[in-house]
């Protein structure tokens, strides 16, 4: 029988803090560095979970003096990446939003940014599309944070931490909602 | 174990796509992948529903996702503020742990300072701090006003001195701001679009600057005002952009227009 996970997997590298008699030069760049590689993937995880673009850029910039403050407190991080996706997921529910994505099909006009010489194919690809959002909306709320935090590139173990699930639990949760996705692209033709 | 009757489960198959299975259950998984044709068009279903939930995903954040640039702006001159209130951590060792609580409070004062939707409220609770420092306005307080001028009509003005802001306005402002039992000498209430660039005498130009900002500070904005006013009036930048770009973001603005992070010849 095979075992639920893998004992290792690779993570991203740790981060740790300057050392005495640095200051804060390197680290601020440091975090900079950080922002830049991380704002687009924890902004759309944001903004997935029902976050506007906005709010979710003033979380970002809490997430990032935090972890400012925490280097600077002389602190290292084993796991930067699943460090930052949970410390936005936190500051997130603190603000008490519900986490619900508003209507897809509001986002309709949005969605044909690819430029597909064929407007029908265009619209039968956004149609699919939305459909297929439509089956991940309808997914439990925990499932469609894994997908999302997987979408993100996070690997289960970061996954599990972030959301503080086992990591049996992730990979059940992620091959269930691909099961359903997978019925709805094969339906849509996607 | 039955390999003959044995087929890996969609989560078992998921792992194996994914990398997270041990290196001996990959084997396995592999071998019969080989001898399974049912199961390799089972793997080949998973990583079509990957590849086509990423793309919708992806495609329906792009279309929202805005430039990076001002928010990056902001944070840098969060961080050099944060960096200015606290000492490196081996020094900051040597402190009692009140001085360190002291500049950690002061961190995150800074930080619900410059939020752009909560700053108000922040501010508000936090008014009997003496000095919050405030490096950008308000957009909701201070969203910026300017005059229906055109640009003749601006350079056609000398670039003199702004009015001073009478007391009962620079009064107003600081009660708008939360910052009433502050210092008013601590601030500068300055216009968010000069009335050099057509900016309005109007509250909603007008916001409370640190003198305590120690990097981008209001002889900072001076000296990105004047660039921009050069700018306009030698027909290099249109006036409406310049005033949207210093009304959105004065930071990010320097550094766009004198192609730097920090200020030149900062005063620390």
């Amino acid at each position: 029988m095979l075992s639920r996970v893998a004992d290792s997997i690779a993570l991203p590298a740790k981060t740790r803090s300057p050392g005495a008699g640095k200051g804060h030069g390197k680290l601020e760049h440091e975090v900079t560095g950080l922002f830049d590689q991380y704002r687009e993937p924890l902004l759309r995880y944001l903004w997935s979970s029902g976050l506007p673009v906005s709010d979710g850029e003033e979380i970002l910039q809490d997430v990032f003096l935090s972890l400012f403050r925490h280097l600077a407190g002389g602190k290292s991080l084993d796991n930067t990446r699943g460090w930052l996706f949970r410390v936005a997921r936190n500051l997130a529910l603190k603000r008490r939003y519900r986490l619900r994505r508003e209507s897809f099909a509001a986002a309709d006009s949005d969605l044909t940014v690819d430029p597909a010489p064929d407007p029908e194919v265009c619209a039968a690809h956004s149609q699919a599309q939305r459909r297929l959002m439509s089956v991940v909306d309808a997914l439990p709320e925990q499932d469609r944070q894994c997908l999302f935090l997987r979408a993100d590139g996070l690997r289960y173990r970061e996954i599990a931490e972030v959301l503080d699930m086992s990591l049996g639990a992730v990979s059940l949760s992620l091959s269930r909602s691909l099961a359903r996705i997978g019925r709805s692209t094969e339906r849509s033709g996607l | 174990m039955n390999r003959a009757e044995f087929h890996p489960s969609d989560e078992q198959l998921l792992r194996e796509i994914d990398g997270e299975i041990s290196q001996h259950d990959r084997r396995i998984v592999a071998q019969h992948l080989e001898e399974c044709w049912r199961c390799r068009a089972r793997r080949q279903e998973l990583q079509n529903a990957i590849g086509g939930f990423v793309r919708a995903y992806q495609e329906e954040f792009d279309s929202a996702l805005p430039p990076g640039a001002g928010p990056r702006a902001l944070l840098k001159a969060k961080l050099a503020e944060c960096a200015a209130s606290e000492p490196p951590a081996g020094i900051r060792r040597l402190f009692a742990a009140r001085t360190v609580l002291a500049a950690t409070a002061a961190c995150a004062l800074l930080a619900a300072a410059l939020g752009a939707r909560y700053m108000a409220r922040l501010a508000h609770r936090y008014s009997r701090v003496p000095q919050a420092v405030i490096l950008i306005p308000d957009a909701r307080l201070t969203p910026g006003a300017t005059l229906l001028v055109n640009r003749p009509a601006v350079c056609a003005e000398p670039d003199t001195n702004n009015k001073a802001v009478p007391a009962a306005v620079r009064q107003k402002v600081f009660e708008e701001y939360g910052i009433r039992g502050a210092d008013p000498r601590a601030y500068e209430v300055d216009y968010l679009v000069t009335p050099a660039l057509g900016g309005a005498d109007d509250i909603h130009n007008l916001w409370p600057h640190s003198y305590a900002a120690t990097v981008w500070n209001a002889r900072v904005k001076d000296a990105l005002e004047e660039r921009l006013r050069n700018m306009v009036c030698g027909g290099s930048l249109d006036l409406g952009e310049a005033q949207r770009e210093i009304a959105s973001n004065w930071i990010a603005a320097y550094q766009k227009y004198f192609h730097t992070e920090q200020p030149l010849g900062a005063v620390r």
